[in-house]
């Protein structure tokens, strides 16, 4: 199994279960953090390999459901696997709805554990993949001018170039040379790549 | 003067007897008109004596014909005073007969001059509560009313308590004509005359059947509920027994699977010895697992519910507590408060709990009398439910365990109540919190979250 480079992550107010988790773990190839305190983990300095976050539900102070709500308004976009030793059920499924990998209730096995976390970490791959790409089409969008971020945005937005060129009261050749430059700047080949761009870097969200 | 004169003067006795007999003449004549004189001034006297008389008597006849009419004018004053106030009594009288008649106790008299007490007055709600006609309880014994089927020592309990001059006041099963039971307040008290001879028995009959009723009810809920806490501790003692267990099982049984994998291949015997590990740690998991289950049946029966009803049935639970402490509870309530939905038996539990605690914490302090329960609203998605005391409060120390499992300040306390009510008020969406008050006492309150209306 390549576990190269993934960071797996617990939280738990139980220092045996952290102890024990992190063995079991490392044991498997992870690399392995544990924390006995939500606030703990949300002051650890978190890279941008992909990870996964064992959470228990209860803990002093801020709870497993704090913290995922935390996370979220933080971007912090480690996927979570709730575990809890209040097996009930409208908890599995609050965690769940929240966007949760998996609730495993306590105590649970090896193989339903690293079942969990092979999914958490593919899809934190994916995630960061994504989010890689997304910063980078953000970087590419700081070197436009701003009249060229205007005619990105209406080229986004499906605009002919006559009709931006009317709007913006410029001739079409000029309008031309512009949408060139913005296509050479943000490496776009096509146009269908560039709308594709303004959507994932949310230009085109609130516009329609 | 006569003689003198003679002796003075004799040779002059002619023109002196001349003059003598003239004088007598004259004198005779004075006198004798003196004497009419007097007779006549008599006379007149008498008369205006007899005048003054006639006017005196006058007078008096004059005085006593004013005495007289005014005699007679108080006389017709009284009259008529006596009339209005025979008028009065009348109407005392018609509104006392009226009220008689429109009571709703069903009120009789029993003469208890004759030997067979009959009843000689009932009002018609006496016949409508006993469904006897006026005929048939007019002049028969009251005893006679009572059925075959009553007890007979009732009987003779009133019997003995009137016979002994005192009035009887009790609460019992009574039947009517069709058999029917009914339970009655039954008071009879003694008419006595100005020699304080018991001269009637007048009764006042309570038809109680509804505040039985309603006491029976009240009770059964507060059974149910009192039952409903009682599974719920014992719920909540073992789900957290279970959660304090399963936590080691969860480290070992993690600790035992890192062992085997980090045995690989090697030292077949321990892992052996760590699948039996393994697998006793599965198996505890497993009587766990089914303990939770079987407790799990209970499931919260979610209904829409006005929180203001929900609070005043509650309440209503535990009014008689209250005011066997002398305490009293203050509402301030949102109108029309928007639905939520809960577990009807489940809040009430919360709400329990919470109103006894306040109770407690105002228990034995004079200055602590009154709790407010508030309901209010958060925001448009919440409402807000404070009940607040005005007693000893929570020490800094104990606030933060407060909703911990088994923390209790109470020497008998479990310390459940209010971790139960934390994990409720949480399952339905909400928080339960608890704070000082600025003045005096504590003040616990939850969220409940309001149902959307495009829900609907």
């Amino acid at each position: 199994m390549n576990n190269e480079g993934s960071i797996v992550y617990v939280v738990d107010d139980d220092a045996s279960i952290c102890r024990a988790l992190s063995l079991l773990l490392s044991s498997n190839g992870y690399k392995v953090e544990t924390f006995t305190r939500a606030a703990d983990f949300l002051a650890f300095k978190h890279t941008k390999v992909p990870s996964c976050l064992i959470l228990d539900i209860r803990l002093p102070n801020i709870n497993g459901f704090a913290l995922q709500e935390i996370m979220a308004q933080r971007g912090i976009i480690t996927p979570i696997i709730f575990i809890s030793g209040h097996g009930d059920i409208p908890m599995s499924v609050k965690a769940m709805r929240a966007g949760a990998i998996d609730f495993l209730p306590k105590p649970f096995t090896d193989k339903k554990l690293f079942d969990a976390i092979t999914l958490a970490l593919s899809r934190s791959k994916v995630q960061n993949k994504k989010q890689a790409e997304i910063a980078k089409i953000k970087k590419c969008i700081e070197t436009l001018s701003p009249r060229e971020l205007e005619v990105f945005q209406f080229v986004a937005q499906g605009m002919m170039n006559k009709n931006i060129a009317s709007k913006r009261g410029t001739s079409l050749q000029t309008i031309k040379v512009h949408r060139g430059r913005v296509m050479q700047k943000m490496q776009a080949k096509t146009v269908t790549e560039l709308i594709g761009f303004a959507k994932k870097a949310g230009l085109t969200s609130s516009s329609d | 003067m006569k003689k003198e004169i003679v002796k003075r003067k004799p040779g002059k006795a002619k023109e002196l007897l001349l003059k003598n007999v003239t004088r007598n003449n004259l004198e005779k004549k004075i006198r004798e008109q003196s004497d009419e004189l007097a007779t006549r001034s008599g006379q007149l006297k008498r008369g205006a004596d007899r005048e003054k008389l006639g006017a005196d008597r006058e007078r008096v006849s004059e005085n006593k014909i004013l005495k007289q009419k005014k005699e007679l004018n108080s006389r017709s004053g009284q009259l008529k005073e006596g009339a209005d106030r025979e008028k009065l009594a009348e109407e005392q009288i018609h509104i006392r007969t009226k009220a008689m008649e429109s009571t709703f106790d069903g009120i009789f008299v029993i003469d208890a001059k004759q030997s067979d007490y009959p009843i000689i007055y009932a009002n018609p709600s006496f016949l409508h509560l006993t469904g006897y006609s006026k005929n048939e309880v007019i002049g028969k014994n009251y005893f006679l009313l009572y059925g075959s089927d009553a007890d007979l020592r009732i009987y003779e309990e009133i019997k003995q308590t009137l016979l002994q001059g005192r009035s009887f006041h009790g609460e019992m099963m009574h039947f009517k004509k069709n058999g029917e039971k009914f339970w009655s307040l039954l008071r009879i008290t003694l008419v006595r005359d100005k020699n304080g001879i018991v001269t009637h028995y007048v009764g006042n009959k309570t038809d109680t059947t509804l505040m039985k009723q309603r006491d029976s009810e009240i009770k059964e809920q507060r059974e149910e509920l009192l039952h409903v806490t009682r599974v719920g501790k014992l719920a909540e003692f073992v789900s957290s027994l279970a959660h304090e267990i399963s936590q080691p099982l969860t480290a070992i049984l993690s600790y035992a699977q890192a062992a085997q994998r980090m045995l690989k291949d090697r030292e077949p015997q321990l892992q052996e010895i760590l699948q039996y590990i393994i697998n006793d740690d599965q198996r505890a998991s497993e009587v766990i697992r089914r303990l939770r289950y079987l407790l799990k049946k209970t499931k919260p029966a979610f209904e829409s519910i006005s929180i203001n009803s929900l609070i005043n049935d509650t309440t209503t639970l535990i009014m008689p507590d209250i005011a066997a402490r002398d305490k009293a509870i203050k509402f301030d309530f949102i109108t029309n408060p928007p639905s939520i939905m809960g577990d009807r038996i489940q809040l009430q539990q919360v709400l329990l709990n919470l109103i006894s605690n306040s109770l407690e914490a105002m228990e034995g302090s004079k200055l602590s009398h009154e709790m407010l329960i508030r309901t209010s609203l958060k925001d448009n998605e919440t409402i807000l439910v404070q009940v607040r005391d005005t007693g000893c409060g929570i020490p800094e120390e104990n606030m933060k365990k407060l909703f911990t499992h088994f923390f209790t300040s109470k020497p008998d306390g479990l310390g459940m109540g209010l971790s139960i009510s934390r994990s409720i008020v949480e399952a339905h969406g909400g928080r339960l919190d608890a704070e000082n008050n600025p003045d005096r006492g504590a003040t616990f309150y939850f969220t409940l979250p309001i149902i959307k209306k495009d829900k609907k």
